[in-house]
C-alpha cells in the first residue's frame, strides 16, 4: 500500500505543484488586497446596489470588511467548485483511467492485494489535496501580519478543514462512480455535473426560499466555508466525512468484486444493477 | 518437471454477456513443464490466463495455481507468477528503469536489481529511455523483463515475442529455456506456431473456449495429416486408393503421379499400394500450423 501513496503522489506531484503554486500566488495577492480595501469609500454601499441574483452566491460579502467575510468571498465561497473539478478528476481517474489504458491488466498481477491497491491510491490523493490546502494556506498566511488581515494561523487554517472534507467528498463520490459506470468520463461529468448543480443551487436558494428544501440534502449546505473561522462545526464536518467515508467503502467494495477489464472482452456497458456485482 | 501440479483448471466457463468465452476449458499443468497454448484470436487464451491470474472471475469451474484458488488467495498466486500481458500498457511518462523499480517496490524490494540490469543487457534493453519513446518491440522487453526479474516459479506469457524481430526472439527463447532448466514453469500462448513447435514440451490448443487437443508438439505433426506424393511407374487408375480409409485425393497429373492426404496411420494407405506400380513416393509431414488449421477446418473437430 505504501509503494502506491509514494507512486500516486509521484503521479500527481504535477497537479500538486501546479495548484500549489497557483493558490499560493492567488493568496498573496489577495492578502495585499485587503488593506487596500479599507481605503475604498463607499464599498459596502456600493454592494448594497448589486442585484440580488448576483450577492446571492456570495452570503458573507457584506461583511467583507472583516477577516472572516474577506476570506469568505475571496476564497471559500467558490473554492469548493474549483478545487472540487480537481477532486472529482483525480479520483474519477485513480484506478479507471488505468483500467481504461490497459495499465492495470499488468499491476493487477503483483502481488500487493486490490484492497492495497485502493486504499493506496486513494490514500495519495487525500494526501495530494491536504498538500494543496496547505500551500494555499501558506499563502495567505505569510504576508497576513503585514496587511492587517488580524487572524492566527489557526484561524486561518480552521476553514480549510470543512474545504478539505468536501473536496474529498466529492472525490469519493466520482471514484464511486467510476466503479459503477463504464467510463471514467462519465464518471467525472457525472460528479462534476453534481457538484455544480449544488453550487448554484446555493445562489438560487437564496433568491428563492421554496428551493431551500431541496438545498438542504446537498453536501455544500453542509459546508462552513469561511464561517469556521470563528470555530469548527463538528457536527457536519463528522456527517460530511461520514458521507465520504460510507461512499469510499462502496467504491472499495465494487474494487474487490471488478473484473479488470481490457478491450475486447466486454464489460463496458453499463452494468444492471452494478451495485449488486457478485463475486462468482 | 516433476509431477506436482502446478496449473489444475476444471471446467472453467467464462461469459461476456451472452458470449460464452470459455466452454469448460481443463487443463493440467506439471511442474517444470513449458506448455503451449496455441490458439487464434479470439479462442480463450487471454481469457483462461486472466482469470488464473484473478483478473476476472469465471461463472463455473475451479483454477488452482500452486493449489491456491486464485480468487482466495490471489496473494499467494501473484507473488509466485511473473506475466506478460498480451496487450502490454505501462504508464508512458516514466524512464524504463524508473517503470522496473517500481515493479520491484510492487514485489517488496525482494528483487535484485543486478539482476534485472543483466536480463536488459540480454535483449537490449535502454533503462533510460522514456517508456512513450519505446517502440513496440522494445515496451515488449520492458515486459519480458518484469516478469523474469524476479526469477518466478511460473511464467505466463500472453504472446511473449510479440513485436520482437526474429534475433530477439532467439534470445527470448534462450532465456526461456535458461528459466525451465532453473524448475520454472512456463506457460506461453502463442499463435506462431514454429515457437511453439520449438519450444514447448506440450501443446494445448484452445478453439472456441475449448481445448481441442493436448499432445507433444511432435505427436501433433506425427498423428494428424500427412501429404503423400506418388508416382507409378504406369498411368494407373487411382480411384481405387481414395476409396482406403483416411485417404482423400488431392491431386492427379496425368495418371502416374498423384497428391493424397492422409489421416491418421499410414498402415490403411500402404497396404494398398501393394496393388501398384509404386515408383516413388514422398510423404511430407504437416507443420504444427496445418495440424492447428486442420483443427479449425475439419468439421468433426467442431463438435469436440
Amino acid at each position: 500500500m505504501f509503494t502506491e501513496i509514494k507512486h500516486t503522489l509521484r503521479r500527481m506531484r504535477g497537479a500538486i505543484i501546479g495548484w500549489g503554486i497557483g493558490l499560493f500566488a492567488y493568496g498573496l495577492l489577495m492578502v495585499s488586497f485587503y488593506s487596500s480595501l479599507e481605503m475604498m469609500e463607499g464599498f459596502i454601499e456600493n454592494l448594497e446596489n448589486y442585484p440580488p441574483e448576483m450577492l446571492a452566491f456570495f452570503p458573507n460579502i457584506m461583511e467583507i470588511m472583516t477577516p472572516q467575510g474577506y476570506m469568505d468571498t475571496y476564497y471559500f465561497s467558490y473554492m469548493t467548485i474549483i478545487l472540487g473539478i480537481f477532486a472529482i478528476s483525480a479520483c474519477a481517474n485513480l484506478l479507471v483511467s488505468d483500467e481504461e489504458k490497459g495499465i492495470l491488466d499488468l499491476l493487477m498481477a503483483y502481488p500487493v492485494s486490490r484492497s492495497g491497491f485502493f486504499w493506496g491510491r486513494f490514500a495519495g490523493f487525500v494526501i495530494a489535496t491536504a498538500s494543496i490546502l496547505l500551500i494555499s494556506w501558506l499563502g495567505w498566511l505569510i504576508p497576513a501580519g503585514s496587511s492587517g488581515l488580524e487572524l492566527s494561523a489557526l484561524e486561518m487554517l480552521r476553514p480549510f478543514l470543512p474545504l478539505f472534507v468536501v473536496l474529498v467528498l466529492f472525490g469519493a463520490m466520482a471514484l464511486l462512480f467510476s466503479m459503477l459506470l463504464p467510463a471514467a468520463r462519465l464518471a467525472t461529468g457525472l460528479a462534476s455535473g453534481l457538484l455544480i448543480v449544488n453550487f448554484l443551487l446555493i445562489g438560487l436558494a437564496n433568491i428563492n426560499p421554496d428551493l431551500m428544501p431541496f438545498f438542504e440534502f446537498t453536501p455544500l449546505y453542509f459546508y462552513q466555508g469561511g464561517a469556521a473561522i470563528g470555530g469548527l462545526d463538528w457536527g457536519n464536518l463528522l456527517g460530511l466525512a461520514g458521507i465520504s467515508t460510507l461512499m469510499v467503502m462502496l467504491a472499495w467494495w465494487r474494487f474487490q468484486r471488478r473484473e479488470i477489464r481490457v478491450g475486447g472482452e466486454g464489460g463496458w456497458k453499463l452494468p444492471r444493477l452494478a451495485i449488486l456485482g457478485k463475486r462468482s | 518437471m516433476n509431477d506436482k501440479n502446478v496449473i489444475e483448471i476444471r471446467d472453467l466457463q467464462k461469459y461476456y454477456g451472452k458470449v460464452h468465452a470459455l466452454r469448460g476449458v481443463n487443463l493440467e499443468v506439471k511442474g517444470g513443464e513449458l506448455i503451449g497454448f496455441l490458439g487464434p484470436n479470439g479462442s480463450g487464451k487471454t481469457t483462461t490466463i486472466r482469470c488464473m491470474l484473478d483478473m476476472i472471475r469465471p461463472q463455473e469451474g475451479t483454477i488452482r495455481i500452486f493449489g491456491f484458488d486464485p480468487q482466495v488467495n490471489p496473494m499467494q498466486v501473484h507473488s509466485r507468477v511473473g506475466y506478460l500481458p498480451g496487450e502490454l500498457n505501462m504508464e508512458a511518462n516514466m524512464k524504463v528503469a524508473r517503470a522496473l523499480r517500481y515493479f520491484t517496490e510492487l514485489r517488496g524490494n525482494s528483487v535484485d536489481w543486478g539482476y534485472v540490469k543483466q536480463l536488459a543487457e540480454r535483449i537490449e534493453l535502454d533503462l533510460s529511455k522514456q517508456i512513450k519513446n519505446l517502440s513496440k518491440g522494445n515496451k515488449q522487453k520492458v515486459g519480458l523483463v518484469q516478469a523474469l526479474m524476479h526469477r518466478p516459479q511460473l511464467l505466463l506469457l500472453d504472446e511473449p515475442t510479440s513485436g520482437l524481430d526474429p534475433l530477439m526472439q532467439q534470445e527470448v527463447y534462450h532465456l526461456l529455456k535458461e528459466a525451465k532448466a532453473e524448475g520454472t514453469t512456463i506457460f506461453f500462448s502463442s499463435h506462431i506456431i514454429n515457437e511453439v513447435e520449438s519450444l514447448a514440451d506440450r501443446v494445448a490448443i484452445i478453439r472456441q473456449g475449448v481445448i481441442v487437443e493436448e499432445a507433444k508438439p511432435g505427436t501433433l505433426v506425427g498423428i494428424e495429416v500427412r501429404r503423400a506424393h506418388i508416382r507409378f511407374k504406369d498411368i494407373v487408375d487411382v480411384s481405387g486408393l481414395a476409396q482406403v480409409e483416411g485417404v482423400t485425393l488431392l491431386s492427379q497429373d496425368g495418371g502416374s503421379t498423384v497428391t493424397l492426404r492422409v489421416e491418421g496411420e499410414l498402415d490403411n494407405l500402404i497396404k494398398a499400394l501393394g496393388n501398384y506400380p509404386v515408383s516413388d513416393m514422398n510423404l511430407e509431414r504437416q507443420s504444427l500450423e496445418e495440424a492447428f488449421l486442420a483443427y479449425y477446418e475439419s468439421p468433426e473437430k467442431e463438435e469436440i
